[in-house]
């Protein structure tokens, strides 16, 4: 078999016949590459490797040799026999790559559009890769702002609650007041009234009486004269006058009595102080809620607002993204960096079929239809919507493509990432990798492997289209029904709540006056709070919010006989608890890379079903809680109404644990919490249909889901615990007040604080956090995505239309003239469009072409360039090669783009602006907002300005590290943070410090120039290695000045004395030298400064030469510009170079005190400063550095001092002085600045490093 | 920075997994297309007993080029001079993509079997390999004594 074998083996690939053709020998070759590299093209001869003979070849090439059919029949007979897989690259053809232009079986690469051989393919994926790695530092670094963001709006719910409870409580009071009052003077009135009728009716019977007893008495003796008093009785005299006085009186009394009638018809009347119906009207009116705007929407401390530039789309690599801007003036661009494969090509990659590897392409438009028509309609929760017009707006994140992309239009390049039922970020849109079954496939694949991978989206597409989309459908499948059944499985249990899972509407808990409200409005707050980071992160930190919330529940809802004391302590306790773990646990979860294996492992398994154990408590559990939750149905319903989704679950489990146990055992309220909660959360978290960021979108139906939940457990402790809410506040009137009000006065402040903020948030937050959000998203996602640059391209177009249709106010937020971040990141599309392709690529061109000769001035690409660049390539070391072809193919096209680089500019400047606008508005603050306006007009000026982003690898780790506004950090400077060294020739000590640079890590690198070595620090100063001696041989120095360090961690040593470049490998061998004295190409006089850009070309300022060169890599020459003089242009003493991320060359001129910033072509951008000593002058200016956004460091040697200067050179801030003490200076050197922000000084005659 | 092309990866396998006698051929750690070899002087020869190193190349265009092989032990003999240069025929004209590392390396073997003082590069130990032939071989074996013998 072995034999059999060899038969079949090409005797010059050694690898299975692939095509083979029969030579007249009768020795049989593959076609290609194996024949085709025998030819000998000048004679047209072929030899035989095997009999050496000669045969002359057909006249269409090998392809005529006859294809040896037997051997042919043998290799499928062998197929069948041993059951092996058909060669993979059978029936394909070969192709020329278009990258290394190596005829190889080339397929399409997502990174570059472009078919390239499996190697370079290989080479890209690793660039994705490297970028995925870099850009989830990124994200780990940024993801706190998330966080924070998450702990503000924790807080801000917080505040919403207490506020809106401490309204309600004041309403409540009013009312109070108000009854009383009415009924205190009612009461009075009635009583007055009673007394008053009482007595006039006394006196009324009295007079009554009166005047009856006086009318008998004198009917009774007017009878008693009328029968008597005459004749027949006796009387005497003295009787008969009494008899007639006492009638006398008696006329006199009914004469003069008259009854006072008027005494007693006077009426009682209501008399009112107001008229009634004012008074109504007023009552009715007492109140009313005002909803107060603060003033500064994004105020209140909130994070979300200092955006991290770091987040900002990666720079690196601006080749790259000048290429993409190229590709999304077709239809399609590429999005996501999900997929690892690498480098996008600039260019013209023949899509092999519009099939679904093929770009992610859309243009741009699609895209915001895509969000909101196509993105699915069930998370039509306002946030979502409102996410979606934001994303409209900014995303050129990786993440809107996301969202879109359920719907692929044809042209679009699977993304075979997305799962369709995968929860997604509600903000973002991002969705969990190891939610997509394709990944979960990939990571169980390669479990042995490497986890590295694990974030690394599946590049798959290149080898196995055909397998990769089989394999797609049934786990999505699986995990649908799965999902869908449980959702159905909750919903039926909840049948009484509310069915519309989707209406995530939330409630206006504000205005409700009704008890059960009012109660959920109290509670919430802690319970929100908890929720809400819980949402965020399911990690064990949930069920102790949970439970600290339900904790702080009960003890108020206790008897009054317990101290309030603890009920507040918890409260408050908890919350912020709440918020620390949160955070934390969100730190570890939030980033993608945050999935341990084992989680994600878990996950897979639970989703295909292998596992469910995992997965089958949560379930259960949700399940059972349901249950238990519709027993409440009265509240749930209405509470539950807004969010049947299932995340929720986890709350309800939680909380029904909560209320058993609460209830069981009220005094030990602290010990339910240690229960088995957590547990259970963890596994929801991992085996949770919601991923992480899913999470977060509920985190709005969570919030809601506590408010039940609270309102719930009152219920079960019904009217204590309500009235309790409610009167928390109340003045003591209330019966609860004793018992309640301590921990009112805790929760007031806040809630005062607020008071504005929350009625105001309730409309703002929703509008203003969710855009944050979606920055924050995008930009994650971008940031985690490497090629978003490619995405932004394609977004580009959107963002334009958005900028302009946005609505003005935010530019104006935005306009800062200083913000470099923003500038860096859309430049690249700028200046590509702008500059025009061309340039670009024929810079490359030349640039790979200069050894031979005069490269930099050419910029025109003559026809051949393309072919000459090809023929180079061979020539070039691979690198040099590759990216040669990378750039230099695309030359004629990009003349082409050129011509229109007029319309371009500004579109690129309108879509800087909106991009900032995305991007940059919530991330920092306003006035840094700054630039980018400026900067896009700079593009549009002059093309060159703020070239591409190079930012490459080192712009990645500066850059996200830059986290904080640099303007401000930098305003902030002057401090010193540590120093390092003094005078000596011992490990950490110094003599004549000259050059520095920062490395991998942080890691600080010293040229100890009269020591002749180099010294290695880590970050915080300590002395890691050092390397060199006094010589000239190799790895030999002789006061050598600048010091590099490349994206490879090589260290490039400016070997001043000796006239030389080494070139050291990242532990400090030696690697190779170039250069000699002279003062021709790659000659020097006197090296001084040294830096590289991110693709590892080398800039030397070539001091007594009065210029600077470039080399390649390994030391090639590319090209060299200024010369001696001190014209634009023109250099005198140039000391010290840096390259910014945007690949703009900083030179310290240092005898015309000036620094001038060069394209990478040579070219003049600009140049500022003069001499003197005021701000922005110099006198010698020498070390300079620049960070990932542009800000310009300059050591004014002359003045001792560090000036900071805006990427447009304007003057931002200045320090230090001449001296020997901290913050001072004697003679600088070089500097640098490190990714975390530091500037790193070179004290030369101090004989130490200062770090700011 | 360019990847391995196949056919080296799968020669270096193979050397690793059945090296030939005699034969060993190791990869640098830095550099695949670099080799160390070790080759022992063949039976019956007069360099019978030696370790003789080598360093090996193979160009960017291998296979459609010879790699490129030098002695870096000292050896007395008419085709490999001074600096270890081999004067062997399918390292120059007569390479063919047919052999491969393992098919040079048994041909310089054989080489050291079989000297050809014909076609010399040592012109004078070819001399002498021609006019006192047992002379040369006696220092050939005494060269191989002083230099391939001890380390």
């Amino acid at each position: 078999m072995e034999q059999f074998e060899q038969l079949l083996t090409c005797a010059i690939c050694l690898d299975r016949y692939r095509n083979p053709k029969l030579l007249p020998c009768q020795h049989s070759f593959c076609m290609e590459p194996c024949m085709e590299g025998l030819v000998d093209y000048v004679r047209r001869q072929v030899k035989c490797p095997e009999c050496r003979a000669e045969h002359r070849i057909p006249y269409q090439g090998v392809q005529g040799f006859p294809t040896n059919v037997t051997l042919q029949r043998f290799l499928e007979l062998h197929i069948e026999i041993t059951g092996e897989l058909p060669d993979p690259t059978s029936g394909q053809i070969m192709e020329r790559c278009n990258v290394c232009s190596e005829k190889a079986y080339c397929s399409s690469c997502q990174h570059c559009e472009k078919k390239i051989c499996e190697e370079c393919k290989g080479a890209h994926m690793d660039i994705l890769r490297r970028e995925i790695v870099r850009i989830n530092n990124q994200i780990r670094r940024g993801i706190h702002r998330l966080q924070d963001a998450l702990s503000m709006v924790e807080k801000n719910a917080q505040n919403v609650q207490t506020n809106s409870l401490s309204v309600s409580e004041e309403v409540e009071e009013i009312y109070r007041r108000l009854t009383k009052a009415v009924k205190d003077r009612t009461e009075y009135l009635r009583g007055e009234l009673d007394r008053y009728m009482s007595s006039e009716v006394r006196t009324l019977t009295n007079l009554k009486d009166n005047l009856e007893l006086e009318i008998s008495n004198i009917l009774s003796n007017c009878d008693l004269a009328d029968k008597h008093i005459n004749e027949n009785v006796p009387w005497d005299d003295c009787e008969l006058m009494d008899a007639k006085e006492i009638f006398l009186k008696t006329v006199d009394f009914i004469r003069n009595f008259e009854y006072e009638n008027s005494d007693y018809s006077r009426k009682v009347r209501l008399v009112l102080a107001h008229d009634p119906n004012q008074l109504v009207l007023h009552v009715a009116g007492y109140g009313d809620l005002n909803i107060v705007n603060p003033s500064n929407p994004f105020g209140q401390g909130n994070t979300l607002q200092t955006p991290s530039p770091g987040l900002m789309r990666s720079k690196s690599d601006h080749r790259l993204a000048t290429q993409f801007r190229q590709q999304e003036e077709r239809p399609g661009y590429y999005g996501e960096g999900d997929d690892s494969t690498p480098t996008r090509k600039f260019g013209e990659r023949a899509n092999r079929t519009g099939d679904r590897y093929d770009r992610y392409g859309r243009s741009g438009n699609d895209y915001g239809e895509d969000y909101d028509d196509s993105s699915r309609p069930s998370r039509s929760s306002r946030y979502r919507s409102r996410y979606n017009r934001h994303g409209e707006n900014d995303s050129d994140t990786e993440q809107s493509s996301r969202v879109r992309f359920s719907e692929q239009q044809h042209k679009e390049r699977e993304r075979v990432l997305d799962t369709e039922d995968v929860a997604r970020g509600p903000l973002s849109g991002i969705t969990r990798l190891a939610d997509s079954p394709r990944v979960m496939k990939k990571l169980q694949e390669s479990e042995s492997g490497k986890k590295k991978e694990k974030e690394i989206p599946t590049p798959v597409p290149a080898p196995q289209p055909p397998k990769v989309v089989p394999k797609r459908p049934p786990p999505q499948a699986n995990r649908q029904t799965s999902e869908d059944d449980e959702i159905a499985k909750i919903k039926k249990q909840n049948k009484g709540a509310t069915t519309s899972t989707e209406t995530e509407t939330r409630h206006p808990s504000v205005k409700r006056d009704e008890p059960e409200d009012r109660h959920a409005r109290k509670t919430p707050a802690p319970a929100e709070a908890t929720s809400s980071a819980e949402e965020s992160d399911e990690s064990a930190s949930t069920p102790q919010q949970r439970k600290a919330a339900s904790k702080t529940v009960t003890p108020a809802r206790r008897t009054s006989a317990e101290p309030p004391k603890k009920a507040t302590r918890s409260t408050s306790s908890d919350s912020s608890s709440s918020t620390d773990s949160s955070n934390s646990s969100n730190a570890v979860r939030n980033t993608g890379a945050a999935y341990t294996t084992e989680e994600v492992k878990q996950k897979y398994l639970s989703r295909g079903s292998v596992d469910h154990t995992a997965d089958q408590p949560s379930r259960t559990r949700v399940s059972s809680t349901s249950s238990n939750s519709s027993k409440d149905k009265p509240f749930q319903s209405r509470f539950l109404s807004n969010k049947t989704t299932p995340t929720p679950p986890p709350a309800v489990t939680k909380e029904e644990d909560e209320s058993d146990s609460s209830s069981e055992e009220e005094t030990s309220s602290e010990s339910e919490s240690e229960e088995p909660p957590p547990k259970e959360t963890k596994e929801i978290a991992k085996s949770d249909i919601g991923p992480l960021l899913a999470r977060s979108q509920l985190a709005r139906e969570n919030s809601t889901e506590s408010t039940r939940k609270t309102s719930r457990e009152e219920t079960a402790y019904t009217a204590p615990r309500s009235r309790y809410g409610s009167q928390r506040e109340e003045s003591p009137v209330s019966k609860y007040s004793t018992r309640t009000r301590q921990p009112a006065p805790e929760e007031e402040p806040p809630k005062y604080g607020y008071t504005s903020r929350f009625l105001n948030k309730s409309k703002s937050t929703a509008a203003v956090q969710p855009e944050e959000d979606d920055k924050y998203s995008s930009l994650d996602d971008e940031s985690k995505y490497p090629t978003s640059r490619s995405r932004y391209m394609a977004l580009k177009e959107r963002r334009q239309r958005l900028a302009r249709s946005k609505s003005s106010h935010n530019f104006n937020d935005d306009d800062d003239p200083d913000e470099p971040l923003s500038p860096t990141s859309t430049n690249p599309s700028a200046y590509l469009a702008s500059k025009g392709y061309g340039s670009a690529s024929s810079a490359m061109n030349d640039l790979a072409r200069s050894r031979s000769s005069h490269a930099l001035k050419s910029r025109e690409n003559s026809p051949d360039r393309s072919a000459g660049a090809e023929k180079d390539g061979a020539a070039l070391s691979s690198w040099a090669r590759y990216l040669k072809n990378k750039y230099g193919n695309r030359s004629t096209g990009k003349d082409k783009d050129s011509a229109s680089s007029a319309a371009t500019p500004s579109s690129a400047s309108s879509s800087a602006a909106a991009r900032r606008l995305s991007l940059g508005l919530p991330l920092r603050s306003s006035t840094e907002l700054g630039s980018s306006d400026d900067d896009s007009k700079n593009m549009q000026g002059s093309p060159t300005t703020p070239t591409a982003a190079t930012a490459a690898a080192a712009a990645g780790i500066a850059v996200a590290t830059a986290g904080t506004t640099p303007r401000s950090q930098y305003l902030l400077k002057g401090q010193k943070l540590f120093e390092i060294g003094s005078r000596g020739s011992e490990a950490g000590c110094f003599t004549w410090p000259r050059g520095v640079a920062v490395g991998p890590d942080n890691h600080i690198v010293v040229a100890d120039s009269s020591n002749h070595r180099v010294q290695v620090f880590d970050a915080s100063g300590k002395f890691l290695k050092e390397f060199g001696t006094y010589g000239n041989g190799e790895g030999e120095f002789d006061c050598l000045a600048g010091v590099a360090v490349n994206r490879i961690g090589q260290f490039i040593i400016a070997d001043r004395y000796n006239h030389r470049i080494q070139v050291f490998d990242p532990s400090g061998r030696f690697l190779r030298a170039f250069g000699s004295q002279g003062s021709s190409d790659g000659r020097f006089n006197y090296p001084w400064g040294i830096t590289t850009d991110a693709l590892g070309f080398i800039y030397v300022c070539d001091k007594e030469n009065h210029r600077v060169q470039v080399f390649q890599s390994d030391g090639t020459f590319v090209g060299k510009f200024g010369s001696m003089g001190n014209k634009q242009g023109q250099l005198e003493h140039p000391h010290y170079i840096a390259v910014s991320n945007t690949n703009r060359v900083v030179v310290s001129d240092c005898n015309n005190h000036r620094i001038q910033i060069f394209d990478v072509n040579g070219r003049v951008i600009s140049a500022f400063g003069s001499e003197g000593s005021a701000e922005g002058q110099f006198k010698f200016p020498r070390g300079v550095a620049v960070d990932d956004q542009g800000y310009i460091c300059v050591a004014d040697s002359g003045n001792n001092r560090i000036q900071i200067f805006h990427p447009d050179g304007t003057f931002l801030k200045s320090f230090g002085s001449w001296g020997v003490r901290d913050g001072e200076f004697k003679g600088l050197e070089g500097v640098a600045i490190s990714s975390n922000g530091h500037i790193l000084v070179c004290d030369r005659e101090n004989h130490r490093i200062q770090v700011f | 920075m360019a990847a391995l092309p196949r056919r080296i990866v799968k020669e270096t396998q193979r050397l690793m997994q059945e090296p030939v006698p005699g034969i060993s051929a190791v990869p640098d750690e830095s550099n695949a297309r670099y080799f160390h070899v070790i080759v022992t002087g063949p039976e019956d020869s007069p360099f019978e007993g030696g370790l003789f190193k080598l360093e090996l190349f193979l160009p960017e265009d291998y296979p459609m080029s010879a790699p490129k092989v030098r002695f870096i032990t000292r050896i007395y003999h008419p085709n490999i001079d001074r600096l270890g240069r081999i004067c062997l025929d399918i390292l120059k004209d007569k390479w063919s993509p047919a052999l491969q590392i393992r098919t040079v390396l048994l041909s310089i073997q054989a080489l050291l079997s079989a000297p050809n003082p014909d076609d010399p590069l040592a012109n004078d130990v070819a001399e002498l390999w021609k006019v006192n032939e047992s002379e040369a071989i006696r220092n050939a074996k005494e060269w191989t004594r002083k230099y391939a013998m001890d380390n």
